[in-house]
């Protein structure tokens, strides 16, 4: 018998619980209970039954929808424009902003945290600049990105590579500096050249946390053009977001809210998912 | 007729620590190889053996002495001398055929080649059927058999290994160290073994090189062992070595 078993713990302990209730409950609603799935609908379903009460019980005022009211209404904007626009193409023009910067911010990111952990020099002049830029958050930007670029594409696009770019640097420039040096070793007993060394230990034992530092990125890129949006933006999903705001209309931020919320699951579920196709080997963090 | 194929002259190694403070590891080793002798050196821990072996595998230079590879000094590493580490040290991005290919590829072998080449150390080592697994799919003993296949794929004159199965659990060791003698009569090379295990150094080895218990390293004793294989480690001879090695070096306490 295997003691550890977290199966045979939870029927032990089910077996103590049910001893009483087994007369008034049938088998198979413990049975129900003890299933995963059905305890995450549920956990959902109370949820929605909360914000319901909150909604009729007027907690917030008039501006507390009814989880129904917000599900009419992402309907409503699925089809009728919003200044111009139906819901998808606000979320399809946040989305290009994001994968402009998000773009921009892995190319010249990642090829400068490589030099940085490869080039002494390069670290030595990067470093103090990036040290001190880095924890001034990107949003604290906007003002400065409208003066010098309008409150057009290019200062949306700013924001997002100011925050996106840092994890990218961050993460080449330590994903190579915790190479294993007994993996170099390696590659010179075989007789491996220093270009070898790079090629073929350097960049492939670096690209898991290269990898993470993309992951990051995007999440930080997505959560940098809302901030971006929220000011002087004629579409995008923050746009939403502030025109509920001045219409006074909370069914359509928190629609928005919701759709930012599904797009950025989608967003990580896709890059993990493109992770395990182009790592197939198991990720080792120390 | 036998000719010496590593010579040592007087090797030393002093590490210098955070800038100043010096560290005596090595102190005037002297030691001969033969061609297709199995030398084992055997010391505890922080006796500069592992030290000594990457000396000879050219990844660290000696302060004092030289190294000599069939006459010409030893200046770095080179694809003649294959190193089996203590850590297994696979790549784990690659499988165990892009492992144990690593060496022709890296000399620029064609594809064809050195893929014919790892398939049979591959089935040296007994590996066959998991060519295409990742390291991280394989046991510590399975780890350290690719580790000795790759050495062997380059095709070295001379492998160091550096107490390759001080990792494993005492079954899989003893296992490991009966493959190592298989594979080494079937495809014989130099060999050159650092253990901190008497057994393991009794089992495998032509000649025992014993190392002082303390920094900095000096050579003790040498043990010839003419004991035929395969070895019994409950053979009466094996054991009277065993009892000889013990008694003078105090090493297992």
């Amino acid at each position: 018998m295997k003691k550890d078993s977290p199966k045979m713990d939870d029927r032990t302990e089910s077996k103590v619980i049910g001893q009483a209730a087994r007369k008034n409950f049938p088998a198979f609603l413990s049975g129900v209970l003890k299933n995963r799935f059905v305890l995450y609908g549920i956990s959902i379903l109370a949820f929605l039954i909360l914000w319901d009460f909150i909604a009729i019980l007027k907690v917030f005022g008039a501006f507390m929808p009814r989880p129904e009211e917000v599900v009419k209404y992402l309907g409503v904007m699925m089809v009728d424009p919003l200044a111009g626009r139906t819901l998808p193409l606000h979320l399809w023009a946040s989305l290009q902003r994001v994968f402009i910067g998000f773009a921009i911010s892995v190319l010249i990111g990642v090829p400068v945290g490589l030099f940085m952990a490869l080039n002494p020099y390069v670290n030595s002049i990067v470093k103090p600049v990036f040290d001190l830029l880095k924890p001034m958050p990107p949003i604290s930007w906007i003002s400065l990105a409208i003066l010098w670029f309008g409150i057009g594409e290019t200062s949306k696009v700013f924001i997002i590579i100011i925050g996106a770019i840092v994890p990218c640097i961050i993460n080449s420039f330590n994903g190579i500096r915790l190479v294993d040096p007994e993996l170099y070793d390696v590659v010179r007993m075989l007789g491996g050249k220093r270009r070898q060394e790079i090629w073929q230990v350097t960049f492939p034992a670096a690209f898991p946390a290269i990898f993470a530092g993309i992951q990051i990125s995007l999440s930080v890129a997505w959560t940098c053009v809302l901030a971006a949006e929220l000011v002087g933006a004629r579409e995008g999903m923050g746009f939403i977001i502030i025109l509920g705001m001045n219409l006074s209309r909370p069914s359509m931020i928190i629609g928005g809210m919701a759709v930012i919320a599904l797009t950025a699951w989608l967003l990580a579920v896709s890059v993990s998912w493109l992770e395990k196709w182009v790592c197939p080997w198991k990720r080792e963090i120390q | 007729m036998s000719k010496k194929k590593i010579i040592c002259q007087g090797v030393g190694k002093i590490f210098i620590q955070k800038g100043v403070q010096k560290v005596h590891a090595l102190d005037q080793i002297d030691l001969d190889v033969e061609e297709n002798e199995f030398v084992v050196i055997l010391g505890p821990g922080q006796s500069g053996k592992s030290t000594l072996l990457r000396i000879i595998a050219g990844l660290e230079k000696a302060t004092t002495g030289r190294v000599l590879l069939d006459g010409k000094e030893v200046a770095g590493p080179a694809p003649e001398r294959g190193l089996v580490f203590q850590r297994y040290t696979l790549f784990p991005w690659k499988t165990v055929l892009g492992n144990v290919e690593m060496g022709p590829k890296l000399r620029g072998v064609p594809k064809k080649e050195r893929w014919e080449t790892a398939a049979h150390y591959i089935h040296l080592v007994g590996l066959d059927g998991f060519e295409n697994a990742y390291p991280h799919q394989l046991s510590g003993g399975m780890k350290q058999r690719v580790g000795i296949a790759r050495a062997y794929a380059n095709n070295p004159e001379v492998m160091l290994l550096d107490e390759p199965f001080g990792q494993l659990d005492a079954q899989t060791r003893y296992y490991m160290e009966k493959e190592t003698v298989r594979i080494w009569e079937t495809e014989k090379r130099t060999v050159l073994f650092v253990t901190n295990n008497i057994d393991e150094a009794i089992y495998l080895g032509d000649r025992i090189i014993t190392l002082e218990g303390k920094l900095p390293g000096r050579k003790k004793s040498t043990y010839k062992v003419d004991l035929p294989r395969p070895r019994e480690h409950t053979d009466a001879s094996f054991l009277q070595l065993r009892h000889e090695i013990i008694e003078e070096t105090q090493l297992l306490l």
